[in-house]
């Protein structure tokens, strides 16, 4: 169960997916500025996490939420994003970077630490009771997203573009499977729920 | 004779989502720089390759499953969907150009084996019946018909180009689209009727 939650959270992050996009936008800096921006960049989408596993529980309460309700929208929103990283389209967020050095958007929010993320993290925080949990799983799943962007140079020799682009589609085709799973978990936890009110 | 048929039927079924002939004018296009021997070369690579991945995917697909919790009803759907989706960018196919311009040096991998070939219908197909078949032998040699069959066709590609043209091409690709989207709205029903069974 905490090996789940590490490699969901690890896959929603989607460092290895991210890697050629991240390169494209450190082009031309020096290696030691790059690795300093790896580190900004990725402390500032960890604090964007810790806040959200904090504020999750307020959230649900505050907006009235059910966990149908967020499991189902996250689903969605999951299931859209993974849809852009399978089918890429010219105009989508990945296609336009801008080509400048990173700070905080996008690199930070949304690509790490995007919606889908954060809507994961409040889900996880209500209903994982040991907060403990939770924010080791959330580190170490940092953790490992910190490793892969650090060697982004060496994984880009390593295994090319196209290595690269397949790691990606891989990366969006179990995205989509954690997300349809999810919708269906929502809805299954609706029904219930709608009966009795009904 | 239970086994033989079901057999030729995954066989059939990996064949179809494979869709190596359906593919072939666009990985012709994608090859269109190289003569025609190093085209044969490249596609018998290719070839190899989707198969390599596709048992890649028969084995650490359940590893995936129960690592991510992930139900068979849920890989139905997707699969289903995935397969929807492709099946519509073959028979409206703006797609397709999307995805030509994606790579433009020499394919090596990608985007001929994985994207194209053994791309997210066909590996979630292949997840789902190594999911539910008892016997891995079975899945495996499904594969191998199914990659003797795809390898066969884009070998021959080249030549088909010559004998069908680019217009019959197209139209097969057209039946194929419509066949497929058959397939993708059997596994979403399948999909929707076993989650309902679970509730």
């Amino acid at each position: 169960m905490f090996l789940n939650l590490v490699l969901v959270l690890f896959f929603i992050m989607d460092s290895i997916g991210n890697t050629a996009s991240y390169l494209q936008m450190v082009n031309g800096l020096n290696p030691k500025r790059q690795k300093y921006i790896v580190i900004r960049e990725m402390l500032i989408a960890l604090a964007a996490m810790i806040l959200f596993s904090y504020i999750g529980e307020f959230i649900f309460s505050e907006l009235n939420l059910s966990e149908a309700t967020v499991r189902v929208a996250s689903g969605v929103i999951l299931f859209l994003i993974a849809l852009k990283i399978l089918f890429p389209s010219p105009t989508s967020l990945r296609a336009n970077l801008p080509k400048e050095e990173p700070f905080i958007v996008p690199l930070a929010i949304p690509l790490i630490a995007g919606p889908s993320l954060l809507a994961t993290i409040m889900l996880f925080a209500r209903l994982e009771p040991s907060q403990v949990r939770l924010l080791s799983a959330i580190f170490i799943a940092w953790a490992i997203s910190v490793g892969v962007l650090w060697n982004a140079p060496r994984l880009h020799r390593l295994i090319g573009n196209n290595g690269l682009i397949a790691c990606e589609r891989l990366t969006g085709m179990i995205l989509i499977l954690l997300a349809v799973q999810r919708f269906l978990e929502g809805i299954a936890e609706f029904i219930p729920l709608y009966c009795q009110k009904g | 004779m239970e086994t033989g048929q079901s057999i030729t039927h995954l066989a059939l079924t990996y064949f179809l989502v494979t869709n190596p002939i359906g593919n072939s004018p666009l990985i012709l296009t994608l090859l269109k720089n190289f003569n025609f021997d190093k085209q044969r070369q490249i596609m018998l690579r290719e070839g190899i390759f989707t198969f390599l991945v596709m048992l890649v995917f028969q084995f650490l697909g359940e590893y995936f499953l129960t690592m991510l919790s992930i139900e068979p009803p849920a890989l139905t759907l997707c699969g289903g969907i995935i397969l929807f989706l492709l099946a519509m960018g073959m028979l409206f196919p703006s797609h397709h150009e999307n995805e030509s311009k994606l790579i433009q040096q020499e394919p090596y991998l990608v985007p001929i084996a994985t994207p194209l070939l053994a791309g997210p219908g066909l590996l979630s197909v292949i997840m789902l019946t190594a999911a539910n078949e008892d016997s891995t032998f079975k899945v495996s040699a499904a594969i191998t018909v199914a990659c003797v069959g795809v390898i066969s066709v884009l070998y021959a590609a080249p030549y088909v180009q010559k004998l069908i043209g680019k217009v019959g091409l197209q139209v097969l690709e057209q039946i194929m689209g419509m066949i497929l989207t058959l397939m993708a709205v059997e596994m979403i029903l399948m999909g929707a009727g076993n989650f309902v069974k679970t509730l």
